[in-house]
């Protein structure tokens, strides 16, 4: 469906895209990952051909797009939604149709039925300006479906909504992709949204893509630092593998000994990846098939969400998540002395 | 109390005989300057008088020049919009070699001289000029032409600068709804109308008030050319206060009527907004 090839944009002194081979196979979900500033929506407004690339193949619907002559053709096969739902000062139902209208379509029978599909059936004749943020990021995907398009290209469409409003929209849209096989490509920095949605996911940093693959893969096995601390790996410590016996590595990590699962040899200089949620914590050890138990200093404790981050020092520094309620039956304090304990199989290592 | 005829002690100003019943000598003490201000302020006051009556009992010629000021003027502006809207849109919008070149002229547009406009339309209308074919010279036709050309780049200017305020990605969004060109612009036009409402009340506004073109252009004829500011100036050269103050609260009374019907459509878009 969608091939590129040594795709290349440069805007000296800010940002250098280069994606130098990318597949994506029809009506799967390609999401790109990344902090601000990556390249995410560059990367998504070459593809609507409204940034022309230095250089590069972009093979969608068979033909090479940037030496297309009429974009409109292209542009009217595919869908935008941008962050912010861009709505006009007309009813639900005329900001529905207007794709339509535009392509001199007349028959409006899929404005009723995208109204229903999105839930907003009860608002069609109501002013779009007075619609609430949540239903107006609604109206703005309804649009980009009108006209079923072939590929569509999401533009971090949740940035500004509530979580739950969020999460029940999330799934109406992966409902809507999935029944109709549609392409998308959506860009996030929300790692929730995209494990939500994506058959594959890409990591971008920098214009280039540092890993790709799919969710899993992503967040349990990083292969960089920087993938890594993009997923929310907040424990990464360099360390040696100083032993091996099957497929279990004995990594010196700082002062710490870790047993890990892994691939690498004797004597390889790895990072260790220690997701928080991974990490329990305990007052006390009883016997377990986890084979890291350490004793940790809890340097800090500190509200994260709904949750609480610790920052414990074991022989190296270790951040591990824990609930509200488990701080306050363990009693957990500042300087306290508790154990961290996590699996084997928990660890990730990345090759240095 | 001022001392009349008394031209030793007068230190300045003879008016002449009019048709004001203000008539005659005013001078000024040296030492009362304040007596004199005063007695000039009632000459006004009195003028001011006359020409509120006149403005009341409208007669067919003030009409005329009422009706030909309003229809050049909304005509002209209506052709500049037509011309400008777009042509701002496009400036703002694509993307050209010497955009930054196109848009100082434009914007040096804004502030044409009225009198060079009036001067090179002369030229090229006038006889040996090569628009001399048309005809247009000291007609309305040609009074139309002048003030496109003055109120063409304020309406350009306007609406670029308005387009270019509004967000790239609305208009990006606009495009990958699928729209043409056309249909873009249509929209863009359709969201930005409060500034467009602006820079339409500012064309208008600068034609209205405009003496000097079609003053050369039209040749104030009366009955032909003849319209509100060319009239007022007519009267004031002849001493005819009463009439030239009438005229020019026609003209602003006019001017006053046609920017509060727009500013009630302007306001009326934010009150839904």
């Amino acid at each position: 469906m969608i091939k590129i090839k040594d795709l290349k944009l440069d805007f000296p002194g800010r940002l250098s895209l280069f994606i130098d081979k990318l597949a994506i196979g029809k009506g799967k979900v390609f999401t790109i990952i990344g902090p601000n500033g990556a390249g995410k929506s560059t990367f998504l407004n070459i593809i609507a051909l409204f940034q022309e690339p230095d250089k590069g193949v972009i093979e969608i619907f068979g033909d090479n797009i940037l030496n297309l002559r009429d974009k409109l053709i292209f542009r009217r096969k595919i869908s935008f939604v941008f962050s912010r739902p861009y709505l006009f000062d007309e009813t639900v139902y005329n900001n529905i149709a207007l794709p339509l209208r535009l392509r001199g379509i007349r028959d409006f029978k899929a404005v009723d039925e995208t109204l229903d599909l999105f839930r907003i059936g009860h608002l069609n004749a109501n002013k779009a300006p007075t619609l609430s943020q949540g239903e107006m990021h609604r109206v703005a995907l309804a649009r980009a479906f009108v006209t079923k398009p072939e590929l569509i290209l999401l533009d971090e469409p949740f940035l500004s909504l509530d979580p739950i409003y969020k999460e029940s929209l999330i799934n109406d849209l992966r409902g809507v992709i999935k029944s109709n096989e549609i392409t998308a490509i959506f860009v996030s920095q929300v790692q929730t949204e995209a494990l939500t949605l994506a058959d594959t996911i890409a990591v971008m940093k920098a214009g280039r893509i540092l890993q790709q693959g799919n969710p899993q893969d992503i967040f349990t096995m990083p292969d960089s630092k920087e993938v890594a601390d993009f997923i929310g790996v907040e424990t990464v410590v360099e360390g040696t593998i100083v032993k091996k016996e099957d497929n279990l590595c004995f990594v010196k990590a700082k002062d710490g000994f870790l047993e890990v699962v892994s691939i690498y040899n004797e004597g390889d200089r790895v990072l260790v990846c220690i997701r928080p949620e991974d990490v329990v914590i305990a007052r006390h050890i009883d016997p377990s098939s986890a084979r890291n138990h350490f004793k940790a200093k809890i340097i800090d404790i500190k509200p994260w969400g709904l949750e609480f981050k610790l920052n414990l020092y074991c022989g190296f520094n270790l951040i591990a998540s824990v609930t509200k309620q488990s701080v306050k039956n363990l009693d957990l304090k500042i300087e306290d002395e508790v154990f961290a304990i996590f699996k084997a199989t928990a660890i990730h290592l990345i090759k240095r | 109390m001022v001392k009349r005829n008394s031209e030793n002690n007068c230190s300045f100003g003879i008016i002449k005989e009019n048709s004001f019943e203000t008539r005659g000598r005013f001078c000024i003490f040296q030492n009362r300057p304040l007596d004199f201000i005063l007695k000039n302020m009632i000459y006004i006051f009195e003028g001011f008088k006359k020409g509120v009556v006149l403005l009341f009992n409208l007669n067919g010629e003030v009409l005329a020049i009422l009706k030909l000021s309003l229809g050049i003027s909304i005509f002209a502006t209506f052709i500049a919009v037509c011309i400008g809207l777009p042509l701002g849109s496009i400036i703002a919008l694509k993307k050209f070699p010497f955009k930054k070149i196109v848009i100082a002229l434009v914007n040096t547009g804004m502030g044409l001289p009225p009198v060079v406009v009036g001067l090179f339309v002369v030229l090229f209308l006038s006889r040996n000029g090569p628009l001399g074919f048309l005809q247009w010279l000291y007609t309305p036709k040609g009074m139309i032409l002048a003030q496109v050309i003055i109120a063409t780049p304020i309406i350009t200017g306007l609406s670029l600068a308005a387009v270019q305020s509004f967000e790239p990605r609305f208009y990006r969004q606009i495009l990958a709804l699928g729209a043409t060109t056309r249909q873009s612009i249509c929209i863009l036009i359709k969201e930005i109308k409060l500034s467009i409402l602006a820079a339409i009340i500012a064309g208008f506004g600068s034609i209205i008030s405009e003496v000097g073109a079609v003053m050369m252009v039209g040749g104030n004829i009366k009955g032909q050319t003849r319209v509100l500011t060319t009239a007022t100036v007519l009267e004031t050269h002849m001493g005819n206060f009463d009439i030239a103050i009438a005229l020019g609260l026609v003209l602003l009374l006019m001017s006053f009527i046609v920017n509060l019907a727009l500013t009630f459509i302007q306001q009326s878009k934010v009150k839904q907004e």
